[in-house]
């Protein structure tokens, strides 16, 4: 610790310098935080999903639905605790502009919940919905695009056809719902499947989805095998993937970005280890009588190498810092074009080792070179 | 004439500080490279966007739909918007038109075997006579009744399993391959086609997603769109294509764009600071030679000049470098993001590097290597000749 002095100010022998190359550091871990928080990002969304929950979709988008009757048949098998269906209803609110789309899920609104945890909702709104046949339940985003009130029944104008001719659903909004992703922007209504399969002309008895909990994670791809085999062979074959699985997928639709993040990274980690290792290079090299110095007063070589190495890690350390500060503070800006970056302790952890690591490299030649320089020939230098 | 002698004497004396000029000369080879890169990728996203647009086509959706997946259009609709003015007509009196279904068809990627999904478009016979830009280059055509695919070559290049022969699983069993379809340099190569009647009987589907049509001449479009304004038994909205893709997935785009403009600002930054301090050290390194230079009668602005000119070579000799670099790389690599017709689907696109892109790659190290020099060449001019002589 008594040394720090010393290091210090060795640092600000050339305060422009340094400040300079600090400020290099800084936006260069700026960056590799921000790519690396978007590497992050996806990894989270994976280990955030839950291995106990699978999701049953046709194998073929676009094909055939999954008769109802099969909820009880998937609940049977050996394993399945519990089994949600799910169908989508869309309708417009007054004009038919693509605006005014409301998007609703319609499903067993108590077993939806336990087995989508990225929802959430109050007991007593789900009491509400069980006991009003045409409920809705709403995300706050929904209600204030449209200035609904819980409490308000809403007509909308959809492309399902009713059993009376029309095409106009009506539902009484009960209450709200949170969700996890997007909650500002998330707009869409969860509603009863029953009343909707009750109404509806076509597709009637089918659901275009199941969700199912099973008891053990680790006969994921059993169950789901069992489950795909209820349908194999008919015009409505099913894929059965774990919650995990379908958010692995989900990020690999982005494509080739990530490899090309990546690339980016190794090239900015290079530019900065070559830009800062050279500073650190000349600094070093011009200090190198006063180091024969300290060496001719008694330190030991080990003393003079500690102190080039302390000196480097102290502009490399905080500097890195504040880059990756700065991107924690700058993720959320990126948040509505980019998704999610997270710069969480480990990114941060892994960006303050590499900064580490990076200050070590550069030093290492030059300090090597001072600590084995003889004392005399490096005095006569001066 | 004094600028040019200190210059070249400046430059005589670079390979005794190699390692310093190196840093300006890397640094910004760095930027330039990373630079051009995320800007060939966001470039060549847009352009293959907006490949396939023709000013004399049209296509049609059904009101207030703003992308063709939102769209749905009744045969009722197709019909009526085939019999309108305005639209080209074939030698056997037929108008050229395409009514089109998308869906989607899972494939693996080659590059690492991941699931993605691609758009699986259903076509009109006329499909090929509307886009003469596209041609079948090897297999045949589908016939209509049987479940048979057209793989587009940026498709069947980047996914595995879409060579002829091959089978896809899709709606009622399995689809074949039959041939291989090319050109255009737009996103329909990154489709699979086959005939709409035949998809449409498999997934059971009733209406249409959208309408693609020829137009007698590029002014045929007000025509159209007035016929169809005045009809209240069709319910459509009419755009020329260019206009109809320069709308189309904007949020990929913008996103592509957002992390090039990001990364690199972030990066010619961190590059401006690396020249500040190398071009500074020149400087320092110097100070006798230039208080020298300027006891002698060298005018400071010729010393300062000097500097900036050095710093500019410098940055051009990088920028030359990141250009090879990111060329060498990336130039004709084909990659694939979410960008196709669905908002699921894969849009397979290739990097290239522009000679745009270099001229872009250029003015920016002009800039940086100009801002880098600019306070050091200030700080040798300035400085006291005395001062700086006593420094020895």
């Amino acid at each position: 610790m008594k040394f720090l002095p010393l290091v210090w100010a060795g640092l600000w022998r050339r305060p422009a310098r340094s400040i300079i190359t600090g400020l290099c550091i800084v936006i260069a871990f700026l960056l590799l935080g921000l790519l690396q928080g978007v590497n992050a990002g996806f990894a989270k969304s994976i280990a955030d999903a839950h291995r106990d929950l699978l999701v049953t979709s046709t194998r073929v988008r676009g094909g055939g639905q999954m008769p109802i009757s099969a909820m009880a048949i998937i609940h049977s098998i050996p394993g399945v605790k519990e089994v949600a269906p799910r169908a989508y209803f869309m309708g417009s609110y007054r004009d038919p502009a693509a605006k005014n789309m409301v998007a609703a899920i319609a499903t067993q609104p108590e077993l939806f919940f336990r087995l989508r945890p990225v929802f959430s909702v109050a007991r007593e709104k789900l009491d509400a919905m069980r006991n009003t046949r045409a409920g809705l339940l709403a995300t706050p985003a929904l209600l204030e695009q449209f200035g609904w009130k819980v409490g308000d029944t809403v007509t909308l104008r959809s492309q399902a056809l009713k059993t009376d001719g029309t095409r106009v659903w009506t539902f009484s909004i009960v209450g709200t719902f949170d969700t996890i992703k997007e909650p500002t922007r998330a707009a869409f209504g969860i509603i009863n499947y029953a009343y909707l399969d009750e109404y509806r002309v076509e597709n009637r008895g089918n659901a275009e989805m199941f969700y199912e909990r099973i008891a053990d994670p680790t006969k994921a791809v059993a169950t789901a095998a069992a489950i795909d085999r209820i349908f194999a062979n008919s015009s409505h074959e099913t894929r059965t993937r774990s919650d995990q699985e379908r958010a692995e997928f989900q990020a690999k639709q982005m494509g080739d970005v990530q490899f090309f993040t990546n690339a980016i990274m190794g090239a900015v980690l290079f530019t900065l280890a070559f830009l800062t290792g050279n500073t650190l290079r000349q600094s070093l090299h011009e200090r190198i009588p006063e180091f024969a110095v300290l060496k001719a007063v008694g330190y030991a070589d080990a003393g003079v190498l500690g102190l080039a190495f302390g000196e480097a890690l102290l502009l490399f350390i905080p500097a890195a810092a504040v880059g990756l500060a700065l991107a924690y503070l700058f993720a959320p800006l990126a948040k509505e074009d980019i998704g999610a970056i997270v710069v969480s302790p480990s990114v941060a952890t892994a960006g303050l080792l590499c900064a580490g690591f990076l200050a070590l490299i550069g030093a290492a030649l030059p300090a090597f070179r001072i600590s084995r320089m003889s004392v005399a020939a490096s005095l006569g230098k001066r | 004439m004094q600028i040019l002698a200190v210059t070249a004497m400046n430059l005589r004396s670079i390979p005794q500080r190699l390692g310093n000029s190196l840093v300006i000369v890397i640094g910004i080879a760095g930027v330039v490279a990373v630079l051009i890169s995320v800007l060939a990728m966001s470039l060549g996203f847009r352009a293959t966007l907006k490949g396939d647009a023709r000013a004399d086509r049209a296509i049609v959706l059904s009101r207030d739909a703003t992308t063709e997946y939102q769209s749905s259009l009744s045969r009722e609709n197709v019909a009526a918007v085939m019999n309108t003015a305005g639209i080209k007509h074939d030698a056997r009196d037929r108008p050229i038109v395409s009514a089109e279904v998308i869906l989607v068809a899972p494939v693996a990627r080659k590059r690492d075997q991941s699931d993605v999904n691609i758009t699986l478009r259903g076509v009109g016979e006329q499909y090929f006579v509307m886009r003469p830009e596209l041609k079948l280059v090897s297999g045949r055509m589908f016939r209509s009744g049987n479940q048979e695919l057209l793989v587009g070559a940026a498709a069947g290049g980047q996914f595995a399993g879409l060579a002829i022969g091959n089978s896809v699983r899709l709606q009622d069993g399995d689809w074949t391959v039959v041939g291989t379809f090319a050109g255009g340099n737009g996103s329909r190569e990154s489709e699979l086609i086959a005939d709409s009647q035949t998809v449409m009987s498999a997934y059971k589907l009733e209406a249409f997603n959208s309408m693609a049509v020829l137009l007698d001449t590029e002014s045929s479009f007000t025509t159209l769109k007035e016929a169809l304004a005045a009809d209240p038994t069709v319910m459509v909205d009419v755009r020329t294509e260019p206009e109809y893709l320069a709308s189309a997935s904007s949020s990929v785009n913008r996103m592509l764009r957002i992390v090039a403009y990001a990364i690199g600002s972030i990066m010619a930054l961190g590059a401006l600071f690396g020249a500040l301090n190398s071009m500074h050290s020149a400087v320092a390194a110097r100070t006798v030679e230039i208080a020298t230079l300027r006891a002698i009668g060298f005018s400071s602005s010729a010393v300062a000049a000097a500097i900036l000119i050095e710093a500019l070579l410098l940055a051009l000799m990088g920028a030359g470098i990141g250009v090879v670099m990111a060329y060498a790389a990336f130039n004709g690599t084909t990659i694939s993001t979410l960008g196709g017709a669905l908002w699921d689907s894969q849009l397979v696109y290739s990097l290239s590097i522009t000679p745009s892109l270099v001229v872009i790659a250029i003015l920016l190290a002009c800039a940086l290597g100009l801002l880098g020099g600019l306070f050091p060449a200030i700080r040798a001019a300035r400085a006291n000749v005395a001062e700086a002589l006593h420094e020895t």
